[in-house]
């Protein structure tokens, strides 16, 4: 090719790429995603991506799958203004900085666009908020309880706790047969320390004490979180959490409870897709309940796994919106939630218009009404990781072990709780706490 | 002229390596959450170091890891070498064995030996505790859970050195063994005075690098206990992830890699400084 049909060639190319460039921009809306199993890829593929694309010929939805550093990943990418539209976080005490630095679009007009406001549950929106804009709307939301063996239960003629000491009578009771009382552990996910954490504080200090100390009424080393947290120490010393906690993941959780090696589970709404997998084949029925309280009534902590916001830097925020406006329809609830439970269920105001299929666990949909119905009477407690600062957090995970192991005191673990959060309370970090 | 084939390479390291390291020297004085706008605290996050136990855990954990490093590794490597070069039938054979584990990814390593041979449900370990021996998972003690992770790291890790020395070995006059061999030499006289003062430069090399990748190491470390339980496998690089992905304290991260950085500058000091002076020789 001689050099001037080269340059001219380059010359086509470069202005028709120019020419084309705003129609294109509008088109692509990218969405990064944390793990997925290869099945659970093809949910997400089926009931989002496919009929989003479909309903919407000018632009494509496209899904990339970041695995478990996804929140590192995202925060790298915000930072040199390469990251995706839709900006996935793990929470909203991930928002919160982001919002703070302008990584993040405000969604006002969009929720207005939309309807959000009415369509979504009015909590979530506040949570959503940083400075009285809205800059995030929770993929879905969950809440601690207890699962239970019910076969177990009722060949040995226990009933589900609803008190602190009852929990204690059966717990003790399975020791004494040789039956792990709380199926749980770490290997694979060290976060779940603080489920155990966010029970201790809302079934013994009560979500009254935690909502003060959330907006820094009280310290975190007040005497309702030393009865709490040694209260957890005990059962930890009592053995309540077995000898493999360390070496447990979450999917082996509830196959040790399925398989009568133990008795109870506490843990989130999102291990109901595990129950099918392991209960059937072992000839056992699950049970959920709230967490007892030194009250007897259930606590529910309410939970932010993930949530979603339009990066500033987006080409295509319009499609962006409508994106999550898609996932946030009935339709994409109730294919998503017959396929996949517990992790999509998307905080709409109004569920009578959602139809599930035949195969959903009937526990499961009493577990999210009772939630439901718990956060739209304003009784729910709070989950560490959705109200508390990401240093906090980080600490709540890592020095509850040192607690366990003897290696720190209870007081010595709150007054370091405390220190970090008042830090991050200063530094505007806290997220926003629905008023109580 | 030649010296502007040096360009390229020099740009390379300046780009990728220098600025880098220059910001990261930088971020030690500040304090930044990796996402708004960086505050100058002068020597705070050092401060903060040094009055914080798990960075001085972390530091002992990685003065043990390389203490295990420049004696269990170097030591099975030195003596597999040496058998495969005493007795050659078959040495190629061994040699692919002892590099295999080599070859497979660390993540895969790590979760092989987590789930099929640690874990007490479905690894080895639960087999023989099911058999009645009273096994642990060492990854769950605190005072075995360093030890568990670098048993896992030093599988994988011996048999490229043995075939590093090997290689080495097999550079010593075949003469000098054979005198060596005719004056009556035993295995151990051998290795004493002709084969292993043959390979010294390269065991220095070795040991050199082995302090600065102890230092590094953070692969095995998160992928098994992410420096649980209870801090007790934490290492310097595991505490500046956490630090900066997990507590959002970027500037403390930076700290603690410019730390990580004096003891590997260190170790490249004694490595320049034994080269010099086989030059001089």
């Amino acid at each position: 090719m001689e050099r001037r049909t080269f340059v001219k060639s380059a010359l086509v190319l470069l202005s028709s790429t120019a020419l084309a460039a705003p129609t294109l921009a509008a088109g692509p809306i990218s969405w990064w995603y944390e793990t997925a199993t290869p099945e659970q890829q093809g949910v997400i593929s089926r009931n989002i991506i496919e009929r989003f694309n479909a309903a919407h010929p000018d632009n494509t939805l496209s899904i990339d799958y970041r695995g478990a550093q996804l929140d590192n990943q995202m925060r790298v990418a915000l930072l040199s203004g390469s990251g995706p539209d839709i900006v996935y976080t793990a929470g909203p005490s991930y928002v919160a900085p982001m919002a703070q630095a302008g990584q993040l679009l405000p969604l006002d007009s969009y929720a207005e666009q939309f309807g959000w406001y009415d369509r979504v549950l009015p909590v979530f929106i506040e949570m959503g908020k940083y400075d009285g804009q809205l800059f995030a709307l929770p993929k879905t939301y969950e809440t601690l309880g207890l699962y239970y063996n019910a076969t177990m239960f009722e060949e040995h003629g226990w009933t589900p706790p609803t008190t602190i000491a009852e929990l204690e009578t059966v717990a003790d009771a399975m020791l004494a047969e040789d039956i792990v009382p709380f199926s749980s552990g770490n290997a694979l996910w060290r976060p779940t320390n603080e489920h155990y954490v966010t029970l201790a504080i809302n079934a013994i200090a009560g979500p009254d004490n935690v909502y003060k100390a959330l907006k820094g009424e009280i310290p975190w080393t007040s005497e309702p979180f030393v009865a709490a947290i040694t209260k957890l120490n005990e059962w930890w010393a009592k053995g309540y959490f077995g000898p493999n906690y360390f070496s447990l993941n979450g999917e082996q959780q509830v196959a040790e409870l399925a398989g009568g090696r133990a008795g109870m589970m506490p843990s989130g709404t999102w291990q109901f897709q595990h129950i099918n997998t392991y209960f059937p084949p072992a000839n056992a029925e699950a049970g959920f309940i709230g967490f007892p309280s030194v009250e007897g009534e259930p606590v529910f902590p309410l939970g932010v796994g993930s949530t979603f916001s339009i990066a500033a830097t987006s080409q295509n925020p319009d499609g962006a919106a409508a994106a999550i406006d898609f996932i946030f329809s009935d339709e994409t609830y109730g294919l998503m939630n017959t396929e996949w439970q517990g992790e999509w269920n998307t905080p709409l105001s109004d569920l009578s218009g959602v139809t599930l299929g035949e195969d959903v666990l009937p526990l499961y949909t009493e577990a999210m009404q009772t939630l439901a119905q718990s956060v739209a009477q304003d009784e729910y407690g709070y989950t560490t990781w959705t109200f508390l600062p990401p240093a906090t957090v980080s600490f709540v995970v890592s020095g509850i072990e040192e607690v366990w192991l003897g290696r720190t005191t209870v007081e010595q673990y709150l007054q370091q709780w405390d220190a970090t959060f008042q830090q991050e309370l200063a530094e505007g970090k806290v997220p926003a706490i629905p008023a109580r | 002229m030649h010296r502007f084939y040096v360009l390229p390479t020099l740009l390379i390291n300046v780009v990728i390596i220098l600025a880098p390291a220059l910001l990261t020297i930088a971020l030690a004085f500040f304090r930044w959450d990796g996402i708004g706008m960086p505050v100058f605290i002068g020597l705070d996050n050092f401060k903060a170091l040094w009055a914080d136990r798990v960075f001085w855990t972390a530091l002992a954990n990685n003065i043990l890891w390389t203490l295990m490093f420049l004696t269990v590794p170097i030591g099975i490597g030195l003596l597999a070498a040496t058998l495969l070069l005493v007795a050659r039938r078959g040495s190629m054979f061994f040699q692919v064995v002892y590099f295999l584990p080599m070859i497979i990814a660390t993540a895969i390593l790590a979760r092989i030996w987590q789930g099929m041979i640690y874990s007490p449900v479905s690894g080895v370990n639960g087999l023989l505790q099911r058999m009645g021996f009273p096994t642990l998972d060492p990854l769950t003690q605190p005072s075995t859970a360093l030890v568990g992770i670098a048993t896992v790291d030093l599988w994988h890790w011996w048999g490229f050195l043995c075939v590093i020395f090997f290689a080495a070995l097999r550079q010593v006059p075949q003469e000098q063994i054979e005198a060596a061999r005719i004056e009556g030499a035993s295995f151990w006289q051998l290795m004493r005075y002709v084969l292993l003062p043959g390979i010294r430069s390269t065991i220095t090399l070795m040991m050199i690098m082995t302090v600065i990748w102890s230092f590094l190491v953070f692969d095995f470390v998160y992928i098994l206990t992410q420096g649980g339980p209870a801090f007790s496998s934490e290492v310097l690089s595991t505490l500046a992830y956490r630090s900066a992905f997990y507590d959002l304290a970027v500037g403390k991260a930076a700290a603690v890699a410019v730390i990580i950085s004096i003891f590997g500058l260190i170790a490249t000091a004694f490595y320049i400084r034994e080269q010099s002076r086989e030059f001089e020789q």
